[in-house]
C-alpha cells in the first residue's frame, strides 16, 4: 500500500481549504455562507460516503440516513477539526462510528425482532430492471449474478476483516489512513487486509466466482 | 493431479504460493521469483487482477444503490438539517389535555388549592354550627313523662304540638290495644268477614 496520488493529495489540499474557511465562516456567523461552502464537501466526498456506508450496513436506507448524520455531525463539530489531518480522514472516522453504532442497535433489535422476510435483495425493486440501453439482459444478469457472490463473500468476512478490505482496497485508503479511521494498529491493519484476501480467494476461487458459485450451485441441485 | 500434487510440485520448483501472492500484495513490495519467472508474473497478474476486479464490482453494486438523483436529495436533506440546526428551537406546547389541570408551579394552583382548603374549612364549620344549634333547640324543648298509660291513652290531644315523650314504658295490653286498632279493617266491605272472625282481643286476659 503505497501513499496518496498526486490527484488525491490536491483534491485533499482542497478539501482542507474548505473545510478551514467553512469553520471560519461558522465562527463569523455567517451561516448562510458556511452551508454553501460545506455543499461543496458534501458533493465531493457523499459517493464514497455512501459506499462506504453501504458496505457497512448492508442497506441503501439506512446507509443514507447513516451518511446524512455523518455529514450534519462532522458540520456542527467543525471546531474540533484539526487541519493536520485529511478531512476526508476525519469524516470518515465519524461515518463508520456512525455505522458501528447502527449495526450495534440493529443486533439488539433483531435480539427482538425477527423480519418477516429478506427485504435487502436485490431483485425486491422490480423498477430497477427496466431495459436499458446498456449490457445485454443475459450478460447484466451475469453481472449481478457475480456482483451478489462477492457481496456474500465479503459478508462472510470477519467484521474487521471487511471493514479493512474495503477501506483499504475499495476505497483505496493507505494502511496508515485505515489505522487513523479504524483505530487499529497499522501491523494489524495489514494482517486483517492478508487475512481477508486470503479468505476471499478461498471463497471466490482462483478466477473470482469458483468456489462460491460452484457451492451455491450444489445448493441449488441439493435442493 | 491433485490439488495437494500441484502445490507441492510448486514448491519444489520454487514457485510462488497463493499465500506469498497475498503477501506480496498487501506489502506492496517486490518478490525476486516474480521478476525471474514468467509463469509466477501471470499468476500474480491474475491474482492481482481478481482482486482488482472484485474491488471494481463491490463499488458497483454499491454505486448502483445509489444513484446520482439519491445523492442529490441526500444533499439537500442534510443542507435542509443544517438549516434547522441554526435556528432557534421552538418549543411546542404539549397538549393541555395530557397534563393534569393543577400540574406545574402557577398562580392558578396555588389559588385552587387555597379555594379548595377555604371550602373544606367553612363546610366543616358551618355543619358544626348547624349541629349545635341543632342541640341547643332540642334541650330547651319541655319534657312530657307518660308514666300514666291510661292518661296517655285518653287524651293524647291534649298535649301541646311541641311536646315531645322521652320515654314510654308499655306493658302487654298496650301492645295489644296498638295492635288492636291496627287489626280493624280499613275497608268496610270487609266488616262482616272481620266479625267472624275470632280476635285476640275478645280472648279474655285470666292471667291478671
Amino acid at each position: 500500500m503505497t501513499g496518496p496520488s498526486p490527484a488525491l493529495a490536491s483534491a485533499r489540499e482542497a478539501d482542507g481549504a474548505a473545510a478551514s474557511t467553512v469553520k471560519a465562516l461558522q465562527a463569523e456567523g455567517r451561516n448562510a455562507e458556511a452551508r454553501e461552502r460545506y455543499a461543496e464537501l458534501i458533493a465531493r466526498h457523499q459517493r464514497r460516503a455512501s459506499r462506504i456506508a453501504h458496505h457497512y450496513l448492508r442497506d441503501a436506507a439506512e446507509a443514507d440516513e447513516a451518511v446524512q448524520d455523518a455529514f450534519v455531525k462532522a458540520y456542527s463539530h467543525l471546531a474540533s477539526f484539526r487541519e493536520e489531518l485529511p478531512f476526508d480522514v476525519w469524516f470518515t472516522r465519524i461515518l463508520i462510528n456512525g455505522c458501528l453504532d447502527r449495526i450495534k442497535a440493529r443486533t439488539r433489535r433483531e435480539r427482538w425482532v425477527q423480519p418477516l422476510s429478506d427485504a435487502r435483495s436485490p431483485d425486491r425493486d422490480l423498477t430497477e430492471r427496466v431495459a436499458t440501453a446498456g449490457p445485454s439482459p443475459e450478460e447484466a444478469l451475469l453481472a449481478r449474478e457475480r456482483r451478489r457472490t462477492i457481496a456474500a463473500a465479503l459478508a462472510r468476512l470477519p467484521e474487521r476483516q471487511r471493514a479493512v478490505f474495503v477501506l483499504s482496497h475499495v476505497e483505496g485508503y493507505t494502511s496508515r489512513e485505515v489505522s487513523a479511521l479504524t483505530g487499529l494498529n497499522e501491523s494489524t491493519v495489514r494482517v486483517h487486509l492478508f487475512r481477508a484476501i486470503r479468505k476471499l480467494r478461498a471463497l471466490l476461487g482462483p478466477d473470482g466466482l469458483g468456489a462460491a458459485a460452484e457451492e451455491k450451485g450444489k445448493r441449488r441441485v441439493g435442493s | 493431479m491433485s490439488v495437494l500434487e500441484r502445490l507441492g510440485g510448486r514448491l519444489l520448483a520454487g514457485h510462488v504460493t497463493e499465500r506469498e501472492f497475498a503477501r506480496v500484495w498487501v506489502d506492496g513490495g517486490a518478490h525476486p521469483h516474480l521478476d525471474a519467472c514468467l509463469e509466477c508474473r501471470a499468476r500474480y497478474d491474475a491474482f492481482a487482477a481478481s482482486l482488482t476486479a472484485v474491488a471494481e464490482d463491490l463499488r458497483t453494486e454499491a454505486d448502483a444503490a445509489f444513484p446520482p438523483e439519491r445523492l442529490a436529495l441526500q444533499q439537500a436533506q442534510v443542507l435542509r438539517r443544517l438549516e434547522t440546526l441554526e435556528r432557534p428551537v421552538r418549543i411546542i406546547a404539549f397538549p393541555r389535555a395530557a397534563r393534569p389541570v393543577i400540574a406545574g408551579h402557577s398562580h392558578v394552583r396555588r389559588w385552587i388549592t387555597a379555594a379548595a382548603a377555604a371550602g373544606l374549612i367553612a363546610g366543616v364549620g358551618i355543619g358544626q354550627l348547624l349541629e349545635w344549634r341543632r342541640t341547643l333547640s332540642i334541650d330547651r324543648t319541655p319534657v312530657a313523662m307518660t308514666a300514666d298509660r291510661h292518661t296517655s291513652a285518653s287524651a293524647p290531644s291534649s298535649r301541646a304540638p311541641g311536646v315531645r315523650t322521652v320515654s314510654v314504658t308499655l306493658g302487654d295490653e298496650d301492645l295489644l290495644m296498638g295492635s288492636d286498632a291496627l287489626a280493624r279493617p280499613r275497608v268496610p266491605a270487609l266488616g262482616a268477614l272481620d266479625d267472624l272472625t275470632p280476635h285476640v282481643r275478645d280472648i279474655p286476659d285470666r292471667s291478671r
